[in-house]
């Protein structure tokens, strides 16, 4: 009952931005090849010359490939026009200014594509079009390494393993939990619920793939269409922990039982991409702020600190995973995310007792806030992940 | 009346004029420029230069919305990473007041728009974000300790106060004022969303009208209790008061707060429904002003000067002792006097009451709480007629350094670098 499973969210928004940022500063304006920019791989830089005119504004070509780009700004005879200007609609993105007849000089940005307009205030056509396309291999995939790619190969076998390890985990606890349920243990069933719901909670984006298999699974009682058709391990939570009574639970376990058989079936066949990996692990941490936090996924049995140390050891298998690649890719932010599962495994620890986690009801408000604010802390750079990894 | 609202109104909203405010230089608002000389052409249109000698948000014409955040530094965050957030947050701070996104996205399919996009499409509206650091910054965890101003000191209890902590104090500040109200939220979303692991929210005041004037062009606008209150505003084009009221001076005990200045916010919940229920005659009594006109009672047009020694027929002052325009009238309180720029808002409805949750968040300026607003303060809450009809329920006190000089300067950096 859950949003898009752990495919990769294909709907980003794209935003229509001031898209650019200044450049280096190349004070001087000398050096720079003069006139041709031709095509630049991404990430070098290219010079454009424009060439200040009473009649107009010229640039040497009139479109380029994104990128880093020096505009160097020359007028030649041009007694009343001193500037000229790169411009997106209204919005001034670089200029140079003050530049009598004579004089040059320049000014750097980062051009996304677009189509932008070159002015130059007085002259008789103040305004030229300028085009920037997207430029070739401009993507991150297309300049790694081997190494990275080697290394990313790696994560996705890796998850694959784990998963499967996980959910042959949760045959075997669910099975031993079900039969206390068919036996009528009340006691025995109480203390056998909590290991299927961490070996779970570890892979939920996964089972969140299959369709209707996580609500069958997982759902809580508003995600149920009816009561009556409620089944899985928060069905048998509430008839433990709070009717105290397995009456009439049977088929409900024996079809959890079959349920989670389903799903070790299906993940056998699973393969994971990078980008899949990265972004459930980013979808764990919204199942923690969305329904963990406020104590709504164990309301009965108040284990709900479990789940959430089931979905953060799956977040951090994930990224442990990825984590080679991402130092190679993106060191800075390979760093921020490991230091921030780091902070939020300390702000979990104050909660342990015994082999689990304290009841939910004694944590107090102020807690809650303040762990919903590390996992705030930790999801948004690893959200940041999927982006660096994608193929 | 009416037309001369309407006309007010519209300069504020759309007027190019005097944009860049008292003591604010012209510096590029949009666009890079190698040699990094100032821009000579104007600012454009609802664009408010964000670089500048003192921040914006001050002096600038009160725009109609607001969105305030105080935000708490994380847990074992050190001086480094919270000098790198301003830094950041400098950067993002001045292209969203030029109208542009947080960042530039390029087409990334896999990862989350940098800018979360709702101000897409919306003009900058006049938009301005104001910074500023409360006392509790300086308690040691980042070796500010020795930096802290005396003027920085918390707002002491005063009487009248029922203040909630969660919505009072924090260690920074973020005023964002726009005509727009998504433009103004969407600053503080960003600027939160920034933050993420540095720093949190720790409250978030929505207004939705202002109710100051800080230019001699705008019109005072009424508060929710339908008065016009805080006419004699200190004016951005009283430069005078501004130097002596506003700004703080080169004999600061603090170095990096020359050119600054401190603000003051509190929560004042209006009693609304009481106050709807009191006759006319005591709510100009009150105040100490005529409801439908504004002008002080006993005077004949808003700006007139306040009788405040006038007597009548039966020999008590036409303006009574506990009138509220009394109390806060500069020449009763030793000439202290304080830049208000407060803003009307609503929280929905009271659950324990079942009465509205609406107000005033009152925002001053000053150059030190201890002579301006506290002393005022505490004469109003000792006898002020209002009291009835009010409740503060949040208070807080930030420093708010001297303006972003340059694109390479940042917010607050004179307390890092002086």
């Amino acid at each position: 009952m859950r949003r898009a499973p752990v495919a990769y969210s294909a709907i980003a928004v794209v935003i229509a931005t001031g898209v650019v940022a200044c450049g280096g500063s190349d004070s001087g304006g000398s050096g720079g090849p003069s006139g041709s920019s031709g095509s630049s791989a991404a990430g070098k830089k290219q010079t454009v010359t424009v060439t200040i005119t009473s009649k107009s504004c010229l640039p040497d070509v009139a479109t380029i490939p994104s990128g880093p780009t020096t505009f160097k700004v020359v007028n030649k005879d041009a007694g009343d026009v001193t500037e000229a200007e790169l411009v997106d609609g209204n919005t001034i993105l670089g200029e140079k200014e003050n530049l009598t007849p004579g004089l040059s000089g320049t000014f750097s940005l980062n051009v996304k594509a677009g189509k932008y307009q070159l002015y130059c205030p007085g002259a008789d056509t103040e305004k030229v079009d300028f085009t920037v396309t997207q430029a070739a291999g401009a993507t991150a995939a297309a300049t790694r390494g081997a190494e990275v790619t080697a290394a990313l190969s790696t994560a996705t076998t890796g998850y694959a393993t784990y998963v499967r390890q996980q959910v042959a985990d949760l045959v075997t606890t669910t099975g031993a939990f079900v039969t206390a349920v068919k036996a009528g243990d009340l006691d025995q069933a109480a203390k056998l619920y909590a290991a299927p719901r961490l070996d779970y909670e570890r892979i939920e984006p996964v089972a969140e793939s299959f369709g209707d298999l996580d609500p069958a699974i997982d759902a809580r009682i508003d995600d149920a269409p009816d009561v009556a058709s409620w089944t899985g391990f928060h069905r048998l939570e509430k008839a433990i922990f709070a009717d105290r009574s397995l009456a009439g639970t049977a088929p409900i376990a024996d079809k959890l039982n079959t349920d989670v058989g389903k799903l070790n079936t299906l993940v056998a066949k699973a393969t994971f991409q990078p980008a899949q990996i990265a972004n459930g692990a980013t979808e764990l941490l919204d199942e923690v702020g969305k329904t963990k936090i406020t104590g709504e996924e164990e309301r009965y049995s108040k284990l709900d600190l479990l789940d959430v140390q089931g979905n953060v050891e799956g977040a951090d298998k994930a990224f442990t995973l990825l984590e080679p690649a991402l130092k190679s890719l993106d060191p800075k932010l390979a760093s921020t995310v490991r230091t921030r599962f780091t902070a939020l495994y300390k702000a979990l620890a104050p909660y342990k007792e015994g082999t689990g986690y304290v009841n939910y009801d004694k944590v107090t408000q102020d807690q809650r806030r303040g762990l919903s604010q590390a996992v705030d802390a930790l999801a948004e750079p690893l959200s940041q992940v999927a982006g660096v990894v994608v193929s | 009346m009416v037309e001369r609202f309407a006309l007010s109104r519209r300069r504020a909203l759309f007027g190019a004029a005097g944009f860049a405010g008292a003591g604010m230089v012209a510096a590029t608002a949009a666009g890079c420029s190698d040699d990094s000389s100032p821009a000579t052409a104007a600012a454009p249109r609802g664009i408010v230069p964000f670089h500048g000698a003192q921040q914006a948000g001050i002096t600038t014409d009160a725009q109609d919305r607001l969105a305030f955040a105080a935000f708490d530094v994380s847990a074992g965050v050190s001086r480094d990473q919270l000098r790198e957030l301003l830094v950041g947050w400098t950067a993002a701070a001045a292209r969203m007041a030029a109208g542009q996104a947080v960042a530039d996205d390029a087409a990334a399919p896999h990862s989350p728009p940098r800018d979360t996009g709702e101000a897409v499409g919306l003009t900058a509206g006049n938009l301005t974000i104001t910074f500023g650091v409360g006392p509790s910054l300086f308690d040691g965890r980042f070796g500010l300790a020795g930096r802290k101003p005396a003027a920085l000191a918390d707002i002491p209890p005063l009487p009248g106060d029922n203040l909630d902590p969660l919505r009072s104090r924090g260690d920074l500040c973020v005023q964002a004022c726009a005509d727009d109200p998504q433009v103004a939220f969407h600053a503080v979303r960003n600027l939160r969303r920034l933050a993420q692991g540095t720093a949190v929210l720790r409250w978030f005041q929505l207004g939705f009208g202002r109710t100051s004037t800080t230019s001699d062009g705008q019109d005072t606008p009424r508060n929710l209790m339908g008065f016009k209150d805080g006419t004699n505003n200190i004016k951005r084009e009283d430069t005078t008061s501004l130097d002596k009221h506003v700004w703080v001076g080169a004999d600061a005990d603090q170095a990096w707060m020359r050119g600054g200045t401190y603000v003051v916010t509190r929560r004042v919940r209006m009693l609304l429904e009481s106050w709807d229920r009191d006759f006319l005659q005591d709510q100009e009594q009150v105040f100490g002003r005529t409801k439908a006109s504004g002008a002080p009672l006993g005077a004949a047009e808003e700006f007139d000067p306040v009788p405040l020694t006038v007597k009548g027929a039966d020999g008590e002052p036409v303006i009574s002792a506990d009138a509220h325009i009394r109390l806060a009238a500069a020449s009763t309180n030793d000439g202290a006097t304080i830049l208000r720029r407060g803003y009307s808002y609503t929280d929905g409805v009271n659950q324990e009451t079942g009465q509205l949750d609406a107000g005033l968040f009152f925002i001053a300026f000053q150059r030190d709480p201890r002579t301006g607003f506290i002393p005022i303060q505490r004469r109003l809450a000792a006898s002020d007629a209002l009291n009835e009809y009010i409740v503060h329920t949040s208070s807080a006190v930030f420093a708010v350094p001297p303006g972003v000089r340059d694109p390479k300067d940042f917010w607050a950096s004179s307390l890092f670098t002086t």
